[in-house]
């Protein structure tokens, strides 16, 4: 690759993630509003969950994560503190999505980065959250960031599709350094299933595999056929980049999210939703649902305001 | 939309960006809600869970039997965690990462079970572990702690208590 074109490469993903040629349409504002709800209640929800359960359950600090390297985060643990600040996280969301005030939704994702940090202290790290929270992280930027909806709906899609794809990619890479060529060895995921039956039995008292797992435990031959649609599904994600490739790639991901939940019983869920969310063009239906006309009234001309 | 849109969305996606590696690179992969991914890639690795197991309420530190079974043989009935709202992945993270099992160490196990509610009943905590031999999955559970409604007794032998330490027996077994 040459000098002009590795430094033209940067620029050529700027219309790919952020442009459209298409004037907006009343679906796509709709849809951006939807989304961002969608990822507020969700973030809301997290912290309601964690604060019952570490108002409940936790009382000391076994591994210390993200600001919790820097800060005791062991207030949380008593006189409701966690429930507080699941309040301000609400509250916080609602001020930034009514637009009454632009750092609301990056002082939410202080407060959520806090309860996350206090709920998984004692040693799990857990991933089902980081997609929420890089969503309230991208709303929060383009709330602080844009004065134009228009650009601040362009900006989270894009930058959502940018962090979402190359994450998953990042999860094939470690992999692949983790483990080797041999990752998708069949024989791999007869330990998950077998770390699984423990884990549910543990959870729920009994474990019955399902035709899937029956499958791979019959021959694990299966299990290899399953890890390698996984693994190829993650290390292709970053051409989600590619307007061109988006939908069918995001819709693989979800496809390999479904593999996760019948292989293994794990179901992400808010990342899961996220991307059904993400990876069919409901703006088009909603379109279609309100009966605009593309060529008429319902278009606006949304890049008069300034970025 | 001007051009200048796009342009200022890449330069704050690559300010993101630079944050993002910098983050993940100084604390271990992970700096919520930045991460590199890393879960399952350590594929094949021997894997250390929990289980939880009532006992008899007249079950004393003396009446068990703290060696290592294989998982069928695990003694008493389930205690299923989840209808108590008790994750099972802090239960196992507990066993499976406490190199010292200094007082407060215990006592935040303990009070995964105890804090805002009262056992009825004797606990037997199990480190429950899972290799791979011969393409199956050969599953072996050693107790590590019994929570008595009040009081806690560790596995008597230092050596069991901990994973690090069964590790090390393993391998000199061999």
């Amino acid at each position: 690759m040459s000098a002009s074109s590795s430094r033209s490469f940067p620029l050529s993903l700027a219309p790919e993630l952020f442009g459209d040629d298409t004037p907006e349409t009343r679906g796509d504002r709709v849809y951006f509003r939807l989304l961002e709800l969608f990822i507020l209640v969700y973030a809301a929800w997290f912290c309601w969950d964690w604060g019952f359960y570490i108002q409940q359950n936790i009382s000391s600090v076994l591994l210390p994560l993200g600001l919790a390297n820097y800060v005791d985060v062991s207030l949380f643990f008593d006189h409701q503190v966690a429930l507080i600040n699941a309040s301000l996280v609400t509250l916080l969301g609602a001020l930034g999505f009514f637009r009454l005030w632009r750092p609301a939704y990056l002082l939410a994702l202080i407060s959520f980065h806090f309860q996350y940090v206090a709920r998984y202290s004692l040693g799990e790290i857990s991933h089902g959250s980081n997609l929420i929270g890089m969503g309230v992280l991208g709303l929060g930027i383009a709330l602080l960031a844009f004065r134009s909806e228009s650009m601040r709906r362009r900006f989270t899609f894009g930058y959502l599709y940018f962090f979402i794809g190359l994450g998953y990619t990042s999860a094939a890479v470690s992999k692949l350094i983790g483990t080797g060529l041999y990752w998708p060895d069949g024989r791999h995921l007869l330990m998950w299933i077998g770390e699984r039956k423990v884990d549910t039995l543990s959870k729920f008292g009994a474990f019955d595999p399902n035709v899937l797992q029956d499958l791979v435990l019959t021959d694990y031959r299966f299990g290899t056929a399953i890890l390698l649609f996984g693994l190829f599904a993650e290390a292709v994600s970053f051409l989600m980049w590619w307007k061109s490739y988006r939908y069918p790639i995001v819709l693989l991901v979800v496809g390999m999210h479904i593999g996760i939940y019948f292989s293994m019983n794990i179901f992400f869920a808010a990342s899961t939703y996220l991307l059904i969310l993400l990876g069919l063009p409901w703006n088009r239906v909603i379109d279609a649902l309100l009966s605009s006309d593309p060529s008429g009234e319902d278009r606006v001309a949304s890049q008069k305001a300034p970025a | 939309m001007s051009s200048t849109g796009p342009r200022k969305a890449l330069r704050i996606i690559g300010i993101v960006l630079a944050v993002y590696a910098l983050l993940v690179a100084t604390h271990k992969g992970e700096f919520w809600p930045f991460s590199i991914y890393p879960m399952f890639s350590q594929a094949g690795n021997p894997w250390t869970r929990a289980v939880v197991r009532e006992v008899p309420p007249e079950t004393t530190a003396e009446s068990i039997d703290w060696s290592t079974v294989p998982f069928e043989n695990v003694a008493g009935e389930p205690y299923p965690l989840a209808p108590k709202n008790i994750n099972q992945n802090d239960v196992a993270n507990y066993v499976s990462k406490t190199d010292d099992w200094a007082p407060g160490r215990v006592q935040g196990l303990r009070s995964l079970f105890t804090k805002n509610r009262t056992l009825t009943a004797p606990l037997l905590v199990y480190r429950v572990r899972g290799v791979l031999a011969d393409d199956t999955v050969s599953v072996s559970a050693t107790p590590v702690m019994l929570f008595a409604p009040d009081t806690t007794h560790l596995n008597p032998s230092p050596a069991a208590r901990t994973l690090g330490s069964t590790v090390a027996e393993s391998s000199a077994a061999k």
